[in-house]
């Protein structure tokens, strides 16, 4: 029987999921191992299904021997794996690690991309990767009547939390908040302090929608800008959807109509 | 000063924004890369060495600066600029505090990664030079921006002031505007090839010893760190793509240049001086082509004279720079994926340097074949004939020129659009070979 254990879709949960199964499969010998997400368990037979006990002290001892045995840019790939909508995520990490154990130098275990699951994981970091990327450029602040930076976003995969260091590093003297609307999770930060991740809680639309007087007038000027900075003789709409798809473009000043 | 110029008073920062944007626009660099730089905690900003492209234009350039010039009211008549003094166009000036402004305020709602800062001649270089000065001390020191600045030096401004400059900026640039003296003559009386070679070597030396100083004294200041760039206009004089290669060549080689630029020469003046209005648009096709190259020199171990020669001075129309040179060296290919060396791997047509990359870190893990090639990024419809998996080909192919660039013209390179010179427009008589837009008939029915 094939063991799978069942978590939440979440770091904490996931990683959890791979201490359980790690210890099955390295401490008890057993050949297999799952792991799925609470929610999108395609049922399947001659498994069984265990639930997960997460908690952060299994949490942390994965990501201790992650970082011990394969080293820190692995663990940041799979850190990043972890964050994709990829249901099957889980099972690629954990053959990464399993593949590891077999090869001369674990910590070269990233570039083994001729297996299967170190190439998936690979792959699901570079996608996740991609995004982060993106969003570092394409995400819009703007000033509230109460002077906090206010930003919202939709991402594909849950890439919130590498988001944001980089902008509590470039906006360190600004008091601002990051909504994710899709996972419903904020990023706020204080001036001259750590940011936090915050969960739950309702996004009040009518503070969040109220923008200070200045902040008109300079969506203006940066409407004015990007309509100026155009070359008539070169216009290319191909292009720029291929660099610039429609679905970042939901909460851009300058795709918004003025 | 021209006759025809003119000049507003009290216009609002709105209109000198939209003056001095499309005055800004022709200039091509936008990039943010080459620094890295962590905020200190005193400001606002900080650098990532890939650069960042916060939007896209409709032309599908990217935006990554606030791209303006500080004023267009210039004294020089350069024949191809829109700001030329001769031209009847709206002149603007914006003053030092308006700059740091809209700069600052941009920045903190992430629009922009910085300012790229140019400017028209007004009164004289070293007066330019002096005003832009100001703009960037104010932006550095008092509203402790930490962010890019990309600043072009005058040509023909004092050495020292434009080194001043250069302490508050992160990247540099010159416009050499044409390959050859005689295109700088003829289409820029005001500007001579001494007074734009000057501040490029000055600006390398410079350099360099602020990498000795930095190594030596933690905390020196930095001297453009990010590195100088340059651009050159495709298709505004009869230069072939020979000359142009040859000279971004010496560029990288000589003066330690980080990027060339390139821009297809857009018409926007009449002048006897300049090529006839064709209504076929720039030049994109060239200067597609001509960046492939550029990136061949740069990141793939190729010289300009393997691309290009005297004999054969103009790209291929149909085939990338990369394939044709592959297609007439057959005999160095197939080339063995488990065995070929780095260099080797990457004059393979459809194979790019990062994949090349993990393919030399992967294989020393166990063989690779053509599905583990797939999944890395190599382009297979491209890479097929010239690679073998573990001695055998992917599919049964004939190393033959005509054979291999009959496929290859099957599977279609992607071009940027309009950049590929075949549109339903009939070809006339006229298409000028010079300017590399028009493609002859012979070449269609390959």
């Amino acid at each position: 029987m094939k063991r799978i254990y069942v978590c939440n879709d979440e770091v904490t949960g996931l990683l959890s999921a791979l201490y359980d199964a790690w210890r099955t499969v390295v401490v008890d010998g057993m050949p297999e191992c799952g792991i799925r997400f609470r929610g999108c368990i395609e049922q399947e037979f001659f498994c069984e299904y265990t639930e997960v006990e997460e908690s952060e002290k299994k949490a942390g001892a994965v990501e201790r021997l992650i970082l011990k045995n394969l080293g820190w840019y692995a663990y940041k790939l799979i850190y990043q794996a972890a964050l994709s909508t990829d249901p099957l995520k889980g099972d690629a990490i954990l053959g990464t690690m399993l593949e590891a154990r077999r090869i001369a130098d674990s910590r070269r275990i990233m570039d083994h991309l001729g297996n299967a699951q170190v190439e998936k994981v690979f792959e699901l970091s570079r996608n996740v990767g991609d995004e982060v990327h993106r969003w570092l450029q394409f995400l819009r602040f703007g000033e509230l009547e109460n002077g906090i930076m206010f930003a919202r976003f939709e991402p594909k995969n849950r890439v919130l939390t590498c988001v944001a260091p980089h902008f509590a590093d470039r906006f360190c003297l600004e008091n601002w908040m990051i909504y994710d609307e899709t996972y419903q999770e904020y990023v706020v930060h204080e001036a001259g302090k750590q940011w936090v991740l915050v969960s739950g809680g309702e996004l009040n639309e009518e503070l969040a929608g109220a923008f200070s007087d200045r902040e008109r007038a300079f969506r203006e000027l940066w409407h004015k800008f990007t309509e100026s900075i155009a070359i008539e003789d070169r216009k290319n709409p191909g292009c720029q959807m291929g660099h610039l798809p429609l679905w970042y473009r939901k909460n851009m000043v300058e795709f918004m109509p003025m | 000063m021209a006759r025809s110029m003119r000049i507003t008073e009290n216009m609002s920062v709105m209109e000198k924004l939209e003056v001095l944007t499309d005055a800004a626009k022709y200039d091509v660099a936008c990039t943010s890369s080459g620094t890295d730089r962590a905020n200190d905690g005193s400001g606002i900003g900080n650098c990532v060495k890939a650069g960042l492209c916060h939007s896209f234009a409709a032309d599908g350039r990217c935006i990554s600066l606030l791209k303006i010039l500080f004023t267009n009211e210039c004294i020089f008549d350069c024949k191809y600029c829109v700001n030329r003094r001769s031209n009847d166009v709206l002149r603007a000036s914006f003053t030092p505090d308006e700059v740091c402004e809209l700069t600052m305020e941009f920045y903190r709602r992430n629009y922009i990664e910085g300012l790229f800062l140019s400017s028209g001649v007004i009164q004289s270089p070293d007066y330019t030079m002096e005003l832009i000065y100001a703009a960037l001390y104010k932006l550095r020191n008092e509203r402790r921006f930490q962010g890019y600045i990309h600043v072009k030096a005058i040509p023909g401004a004092s050495l020292e002031l434009v080194q001043r400059v250069g302490f508050l900026a992160d990247r540099m640039s010159v416009n050499l505007e044409f390959a050859t003296a005689d295109g700088l003559k003829r289409l820029a009386p005001h500007k001579t090839r001494k007074n734009i070679l000057a501040p490029m070597r000055m600006v390398q030396n410079a350099a360099a010893e602020n990498r000795y100083e930095v190594q030596s004294y933690r905390n020196a200041p930095r001297f453009v760190p990010a590195g100088q760039s340059t651009q050159m206009i495709i298709g505004a004089v009869p230069e072939s793509d020979y000359q142009i290669l040859h000279v971004a060549e010496s560029l990288y080689k000589q003066f330690g240049l980080k990027r060339v630029f390139y821009s297809a020469f857009i018409h926007l003046n009449e002048d006897r001086e300049l090529p006839a209005r064709t209504g076929e648009g720039p030049p994109l096709l060239r200067e597609h082509r001509l960046y492939q190259a550029d990136w061949l020199l740069r990141y793939y171990h190729f010289e300009a004279r393997e691309i290009l020669s005297e004999e054969d001075p103009n790209f291929n129309v149909l085939f990338d720079p990369k394939c044709n040179w592959a297609l007439r060296h057959l005999d160095v290919f197939p080339v063995e994926v488990n065995r070929a060396g780095y260099e080797m791997l990457l004059r393979v047509p459809g194979l790019g340097y990062r994949s090349a990359q993990r393919i030399v870190r992967a294989r020393r893990l166990g063989k690779l074949d053509f599905t583990d090639l797939k999944k890395m990024g190599v382009v297979l419809k491209r890479a097929m004939y010239f690679l073998t998996c573990n001695g055998k080909m992917m599919y049964p192919t004939k190393l033959d020129e005509d054979y291999i660039a009959r496929n290859l013209l099957n599977t279609g390179e992607k071009l940027p659009e309009g950049a590929d010179g075949m549109t339903y427009r009939q070809m006339s008589l006229f298409d000028d070979v010079r300017f590399g837009g028009g493609i002859s008939e012979k070449n269609l029915c390959v």
